[in-house]
């Protein structure tokens, strides 16, 4: 089977600075993948050359058997990836709803659709991750979480296939990580996306996760199943230190 | 027959099967119409005075950039501090033509509209550039090389002076009918900017320009066409107020450099955008006339009145901050509207 997202020797310099050192990775269609590593380890540039925020110095990001490298952002999120940030980015001076409707009015089955339809639209996927009740309220109003829940929402009203989450347990508190987790699974089974999931919650991500990479400056150290990856010699050592490994 | 139905807070009006209803509870007076038949019937009410049918059309010349000018900021996320260039493009070429070539104004018209939209669209890529301050600062620097200009090549543009002779926008025998028909045409073209830009500002093409303005990446990563819209925000609104150079050339029959291109000129229209309420095109109508009018007022204290009105109006944005359209207003989020939001980067 074609993966849906190849990944082929991508490197990525910031001036002398190596943050993305000749990564190989794919994922398939329909899988949760989890993308670990200590602070720094490149996961979120990573994330950026992949919805073309940066263009990768060399290598290949392969997505649905189409090349996109160095595609501008716009033009990557039409051909269906989504992605939600590690500090939530919403447009602080709309309404919930609206925030959802520009990412519906930007499909590439909305292109004659009405403002009134794409607001009907964006209060789906509001309802979807719970937060139609507020979706008259501002988003710089919203709390955290509710913040994380509108990014989702704006994140799946692309209509994406793939989804790049970055980091949503950060600030949570447990209740919310529960049902945070129950979210993304909800979504991966009614839109039938494929995830590939930034996290530090090793907890979260070892449950959730059917495979799991492990980046350590830059480079990938590891790859597999979450309880093989978690025995892995070079992931205790990048997480711990070489003295307690 | 038309039948009227006088209820305790309601007319309504019926004529056969079509329903008119009209809310007499003020605070739903928001009726776009009614706002509409005060200012047509204001240059009737003064027709007698010209200097108040002038003041009145000064009023709808700064709207007629005002309005422009906020969809600008709004739809490129930018600050533009020289809008004032394409006022004076628009006039030297709409007077140059007219002098030399004895253009009638509809022929100038279109060649200001052709001009503007080659000078817009390669400033345009100045939006996708320069961003923030920076942005601020090149578009502040261009009408002051074309004052330079004027001054350098003072045989062609008169600088200092001026120039003079250009055709009137219309001639029809008396003075007065004059005065009043000129006035009616720029309110006709304010108000025709203000339905353009409030049904653009209404439609998906308003949201996504709003996105833009909110922040620019966000909007890239979740499929806005950003360099697309923000290229054609600025060719047409560059148009729009080169339109209004076209008008005030024709109007006065003369222009001068001097006076539409220099920084006191830019700082009136920002005030006016800024006064009436950030964004809100309505407010930079209501903007438009108060500057005007307040310019006119403080006059009585005498020679002093260059530093009082500035320091008024300076004020006032710190009593106002959400303009004199956010008095009118009230919190409605539901009926978006999108306001300027001002970055540093």
């Amino acid at each position: 089977m074609m993966p849906l997202l190849n990944i082929i020797n991508v490197t990525k310099r910031f001036g002398g600075i190596l943050a993305v050192d000749n990564v190989s990775l794919s994922v398939n269609e329909g899988e949760i993948v989890g993308l670990i590593g200590p602070n720094g380890a490149g996961k979120t540039t990573l994330l950026n050359l992949i919805c073309g925020i940066y263009k990768p110095d060399s290598g290949k990001i392969e997505f649905n058997g189409k090349d996109i490298t160095g595609l501008p952002p716009h033009k990557i999120c039409k051909l269906g990836i989504g992605r939600t940030y590690q500090i939530p980015q919403p447009f602080p001076d709309m309404t919930a709803i609206l925030n959802v409707a520009v990412s519906v009015l930007n499909r590439t089955d909305s292109a004659n659709m009405s403002l009134g339809d794409a607001l009907l639209e964006a209060s789906y996927y509001l309802e979807f991750v719970g937060l139609l009740n507020k979706r008259d309220i501002l988003a710089r109003d919203l709390t955290l979480w509710e913040l994380r829940k509108l990014e989702l929402a704006r994140a799946l009203a692309t209509s994406p296939k793939l989804l790049l989450i970055d980091e949503v347990m950060a600030g949570l508190n447990p209740a919310e990580t529960l049902s945070a987790v129950r979210l993304i699974k909800r979504a991966q089974e009614e839109f039938h996306v494929t995830v590939l999931w930034i996290e530090h919650v090793m907890k979260v991500i070892m449950e959730a996760a059917d495979r799991v990479i492990v980046l350590h400056y830059g480079k990938k150290i590891a790859e597999g199943k979450p309880d093989e990856v978690v025995k892995n010699e070079r992931v205790v050592e990048a997480y711990l230190g070489g003295k307690y490994a | 027959m038309v039948k009227f139905e006088f209820g305790r807070s309601r007319i309504v009006i019926r004529y056969g099967n079509s329903k008119f209803e009209w809310t007499i509870e003020p605070r739903y007076w928001r009726n776009p119409l009614l706002a509409v038949l005060i200012l047509l019937a204001i240059p009737m009410l003064i027709h007698q005075q010209p200097g108040m049918l002038t003041l009145f059309t000064i009023a709808n010349i700064y709207a007629m950039i005002a309005i422009p000018l906020s969809w600008q900021i709004i739809g490129t996320g930018r600050i533009n501090f020289g809008p004032q260039f394409f006022v004076g493009l628009g006039g030297y070429t709409a007077g140059l033509l007219s002098i030399h070539y004895g253009l009638t104004p509809l022929q100038t018209l279109l060649i200001v509209i052709l001009v503007c939209l080659v000078f817009g669209l390669v400033l345009s890529l100045l939006t996708l550039i320069a961003g923030g301050l920076y942005f601020s600062l090149i578009t502040l620097i261009l009408p002051l090389i074309f004052l330079e200009i004027t001054f350098i090549y003072g045989d062609i543009f008169r600088g200092e002076s001026g120039i003079g002779g250009i055709a009137p926008l219309i001639s029809l025998g008396s003075i007065k009918l004059n005065y009043l028909v000129c006035c009616y045409i720029s309110l006709a073209i304010a108000l025709t900017y203000m339905l353009i830009v409030d049904k653009i500002f209404r439609s998906r093409w308003g949201l996504k320009m709003a996105a833009i303005n909110d922040n620019e990446d966000v909007a890239r990563m979740l499929g806005v066409d950003v360099n697309k819209y923000k290229i054609v925000t600025f060719t047409v609104t560059s148009i729009f107020i080169g339109i209004a150079g076209w008008f005030i050339a024709h109007y006065f029959t003369t222009f001068s450099g001097v006076t539409y291109l220099p920084i006191n000129y830019l700082i009136k229209l920002l005030l006016a955008v800024i006064i009436g309420g950030r964004g809100s095109i309505y407010g930079a109508l209501a903007g438009a006339y108060f500057i005007t009018f307040v310019e006119e007022m403080v006059k009585v204290f005498g020679p002093i009145h260059y530093v009082i009105f500035p320091t008024l109006l300076l004020g006032l944005i710190f009593i106002l901050p959400e303009g004199l359209w956010g008095i009118y207003r009230k919190h409605k989020y539901r009926e978006y509207y999108p306001s300027i939001r001002i970055r540093r980067r």
